[in-house]
């Protein structure tokens, strides 16, 4: 039934020339499933088959909550007969308490990344809790988007100033990221010469610098105990343009630049009254009085309003990206020209909806992971990562934070701590793990342009250090729950694998662990190491 | 790139040569595999290899107590200089050992940069680049790894020993991060199995098959990388008697001065004998805003020692001709001495030097002026800096590598290329 509706849609598209208005009847998750079998058919593309429903556990625990499930809730999946449990399991996932958690994890690498520049930036949770809340409450993306660029209030008791604390006095620096990270624009290169290939020139460059000529990270006192920090805007300073690079000389001053939206009208500020003045330097300790005319905050709004052609674009593209692997404008960060969508009319049809239901991320969500393109199968003979036509699913690392909690999920740690009546110290805290040497050693697993790559140091830590201590022998932990078990080697590895790799094992690997751990001779060291190995294993290290 | 069968069962390129480069210096050892007709062909292969040694003086040696003295200047300090094998060449005092080695150096009296600050400056000066806040720079160490190194060595291709460096691999990615040996030498953290061989070949063997079992089905490339990262990481453990230095720092010790520097610049020339690309020595303490004269004075004989003999050894060993030798630090040093007998930080005008491999020798780039304030003429950049060092290697300069959408030449846009003091 449903693949017949694909293809009426296919030959509707086809036909027509034009699709079908957004707000048509047509439920998103269909128009992506025909749009992506469009991309199969018009390149002789073959897809695989769809994920088996271990797959499919697996992979949306891990992109909705950033753990994988837990041994119970694997087998009452696996169990459930339900013809809908995939779209049921979906619903439940996204009213999860660790939804928020997660996508605050997964956004907060997209504003700041694993180091960022600035003073103060790696103390952030106000910034995270923030906009965890985002999150919880569902809040529309470009009302939260625009509060992190109008950066009011402080880093600690509300959150989003701190953003900019990355950029201090650094206009340039600031707008290149802004125009990146919310717009999918990349200026950087006319920063130093117009450029090559999209048209913008330095002076848009610096135009739209100037919006960020004023800004200063003012230390306004501990709250919390951590330090907060509070954006402010002078009612004076602009950028100073001092020509291409390769024209430039030593001590040159540059011409100011007066703030102008890329591709629109230039700024209009009242002029400041006769005699007005004000400080160089807002005084640290005290609340920045807010500026007569905002330029910070008009282009927040222009950035965030509903018509801006970048904005729900750039959105809708990294979005997708994040579940489906690849952006259909890759890389996420460059709608250029020069960079055309795999599915034009696919990411048309995608912004169209994000805007149509006021940047409701959940419905966007919800419907990109109940299309038959997110539930294939990881499974086949395509090398890449993440296929160009979505003809398989995509496989990305599991970040450092997803590592850490799910291998105290499967290793039983946090069971153990129940079982002892104990809480946990902290999300990145358990007992024997340095945090530090996992963000170090996993938290940045691709190179430059994102591909992953296996580090020396990785594996090192894998083979040798700590992540054994994970492999708990408390009561109620794996190791306890298998040593301790009378049933046959059979069921105990099933049981393993159900809670590792939320899969049940094939003969072959019941054959060969039965007979790794059913030896006498140091049966304790057998049973760690089958645990190390389901811990360890690629099929593990990857969301697939 | 993978066979039929998995990568760790086939003996590595690395062990080969050493089977037959053991049998080159006399030692009776078996040709396994025969696969070497001569050692002739061994030898070639392993020439074919550049190398690189950094020599880094951690805080900002002074050019006016080594090679650029400005004798009977207000700025000359208090040291003497002396003659060297070059004719017209005079360095410091506290370098006798350097002076009779300057036909092998090119000095470079030139330097101008632009990080006048030890966090930028260090950074400057691992990655030809000042920092930035969107972009992640990889060090020259990982770069020379990228395209110097091979794949199928067992030891790391970027090894730092006690150094410093704040950016490591940058944008090219985990793959190519240093492999941190500390002060004596010793292995980072996580290196040594707690296993036995029979347990840890026993797990080895489960794994190996759970690996196996998901690469028939699953055909992905970053799967792949992992199980390759996996072998390097085991690979490791078969060549770990490589870091045990103990033996042939009792035999070398007089020679390098008996200090941990000279220690550290042995493993360095041990490790490019084993075929690691890059190799950077650190050597701290030079940041002398006070007592400067002091402070060179017990560090710089100890480099001095240490330097020569590891030129001589990588010479005797017939490695100097593809290994080049980088002596730099940060920074250099202030003309003026301040009222602690101190010199602050300096970028307008300092040195630095290059030995062996792709570089003349017996060669004085550059020249600052009387008082060492200035260069007076042929400045060199960092950008220049680099692209020359990289260019000696036998890499172009210019190779792209992308960070997200911007590509990033190897050495800055812009540099040119020390031509006059190539070989």
């Amino acid at each position: 039934m449903r693949e017949l509706r694909w293809i009426v849609v296919f030959v509707c598209c086809v036909l027509g020339g034009v699709v079908a208005p957004a707000t048509g009847a047509e439920p998103l998750r269909d128009v992506i499933d025909a749009q992506v079998t469009a991309g199969w058919k018009s390149n002789g593309v073959t897809s695989v088959e769809p994920s088996t429903d271990a797959e499919f556990l697996r992979r949306v625990y891990l992109d909705l909550l950033g753990i994988v499930p837990t041994y119970d809730e694997a087998v009452a999946f696996l169990n459930d007969t339900a013809p809908d449990k995939r779209s049921k399991l979906i619903d439940r996932l996204l009213e999860h308490p660790r939804y928020a958690v997660h996508q605050a994890d997964v956004w907060d690498m997209v504003y700041f990344g694993r180091n960022p520049p600035g003073y103060g930036t790696d103390k952030r949770e106000g910034f995270q809790n923030w906009l965890a809340e985002q999150f919880r409450s569902n809040r529309p993306h470009n009302v939260w988007a625009g509060q992190i660029l109008r950066a009011e209030g402080n880093t600690v008791e509300q959150g989003p100033p701190m953003f900019f604390v990355q950029y201090s006095r650094r206009p340039e620096d600031a707008i290149e990221a802004v125009t990146q990270k919310f717009l999918g624009v990349q200026l950087q290169c006319a920063r130093c010469h117009d450029h090559p290939f999209e048209g913008w020139t330095q002076l848009d460059f610096y135009g739209m610098a100037a919006y960020y000529s004023r800004l200063q990270v003012v230390n306004v006192g501990k709250k919390n105990k951590l330090t907060a920090y509070a954006i402010g805007e002078l009612n004076r300073g602009e950028v100073l343009f001092t020509g291409s690079v390769s024209e430039q000389e030593l001590g040159k001053k540059g011409t100011p630049v007066k703030p102008k939206l890329l591709g629109g009208e230039p700024f209009t500020e009242p002029e400041l009254p006769e005699g007005f003045k004000e400080p160089r330097n807002f005084p640290s300790g005290k609340v920045p009085p807010a500026p007569k005319t905002s330029r910070k905050n008009a282009l927040a709004d222009w950035v965030t309003a509903a018509d801006n052609p970048y904005f729900a674009k750039a959105a809708a593209n990294r979005i997708w990206a994040q579940f489906m692997g690849k952006g259909i404008v890759q890389p996420v960060d460059n709608l250029a020209d020069a960079n055309p969508p795999s599915h034009p009319e696919l990411l048309k049809q995608l912004t169209a909806s994000l805007v149509e239901h006021k940047f409701d991320l959940k419905q966007f969500i919800r419907e990109i992971l109940n299309s038959n393109s997110y539930q294939l199968s990881s499974r086949g003979p395509v090398t890449d990562a993440m296929p160009l036509w979505y003809e398989r699913a995509r496989y990305r690392p599991l970040s450092a934070e997803e590592l850490l909690e799910s291998w105290m999920t499967v290793g039983g740690y946090n069971d153990a701590l129940k079982v002892s009546g104990k809480e946990p110290e902290g999300r990145f805290r358990p007992r024997g793990i340095t945090w530090d040497y996992v963000r170090r050693f996993f938290g940045r697993p691709n190179d430059g342009v994102g591909n992953f790559q296996g580090g020396l140091h990785e594996h090192l830590y894998l083979n040798n250090g700590q992540v054994h201590q994970l492999i708990s022998k408390q009561t109620g932990s794996l190791y306890d729950t298998v040593a301790k078990s009378d049933q046959p080697w059979g069921k105990r590895v099933e049981r393993m694998f159900l809670q590792i790799l939320t899969r049940r094992p094939t003969v072959t690997e019941t054959e060969k662990f039965v007979a790794h751990l059913s030896p006498a001779d140091d049966p304790q060291g057998r049973l760690h190491e089958a645990i190390w190995t389901l811990m360890t294993c690629s099929e593990f290290r990857f969301n697939h | 790139m993978q066979g039929t069968c998995p990568r760790h069962e086939h003996v590595s390129r690395r062990s080969l040569l050493k089977g037959t480069l053991a049998t080159a210096s006399g030692a009776s050892v078996l040709n396994w595999g025969g696969l070497f007709q001569s050692q002739a062909i061994a030898e070639a292969a392993k020439r074919k290899k550049k190398h690189c040694i950094l020599l880094w003086l951690n805080g900002g040696c002074s050019q006016f107590e080594t090679f650029d003295m400005k004798i009977g200047r207000s700025t000359g300090g208090m040291f003497r200089d002396i003659s060297t094998n070059l004719p017209g060449a005079r360095v410091c005092e506290l370098m006798p050992a350097i002076s009779q080695r300057m036909d092998k150096l090119t000095v470079i009296r030139s330097m101008r940069t632009s990080q006048i600050d030890h966090p930028g400056g260090i950074y400057l000066m691992h990655t030809g680049y000042a920092r930035a806040a969107n972009v992640r720079f990889p060090e020259m160490g990982a770069i020379i790894a990228k395209y110097c190194g091979s794949p199928e060595a067992d030891l790391p291709d970027f090894v730092k020993i006690s150094s410093q460096g704040n950016a490591g691999a940058g944008f090219l990615g985990p793959r190519y991060q240093p492999f941190s040996l500390g002060r004596d030498g010793n292995l980072p953290p996580f290196s040594t199995s707690q296993l036995t061989p029979e347990k840890e070949s026993r797990r080895h063997s489960l794994r190996d098959f759970i690996e196996e079992q998901f690469a028939r089905t699953h055909k992905a490339d970053p799967a792949r990388m992992h199980r390759e990262a996996y072998d390097r990481a085991r690979r490791l453990q078969n060549v770990r008697h490589v870091f045990d230095t103990d033996d042939e720092w009792a035999k070398y010790g007089d020679k390098y001065g008996n200090t941990k520097f000279g220690r550290r610049c042995m493993i360095a020339r041990r490790l490019v004998e084993e075929g690691v690309s890059f190799v950077e020595v650190g050597q701290s303490g030079y940041d002398t805003h006070g007592d400067n004269f002091t402070g060179h004075k017990s560090l710089v004989p100890t480099m001095d020692r240490a330097w020569s003999a590891l030129l001589d050894d990588l010479e005797e060993r017939g490695l100097l001709q593809d290994t080049l030798v980088v002596w730099m630090g940060e920074i250099g040093r202030t003309p003026r001495i301040n009222n602690r007998s101190g010199r602050d930080h300096y970028v307008r005008s300092w040195s630095t030097a290059l030995a062996g491999g792709g570089v003349k020798g017996g060669l004085v780039y550059g020249e600052s002026d009387q008082d060492g304030i200035d260069v007076k003429d042929n400045p060199v950049t960092e950008g220049d800096f680099f692209g020359t060092i990289y260019k000696a290697l036998g890499v172009d300069p210019e190779t792209e590598n992308y960070s997200g959408v911007r590509p990033v030449p190897l050495a800055p846009f812009g540099h040119k290329v020390v031509t006059d003091i190539l070989a």
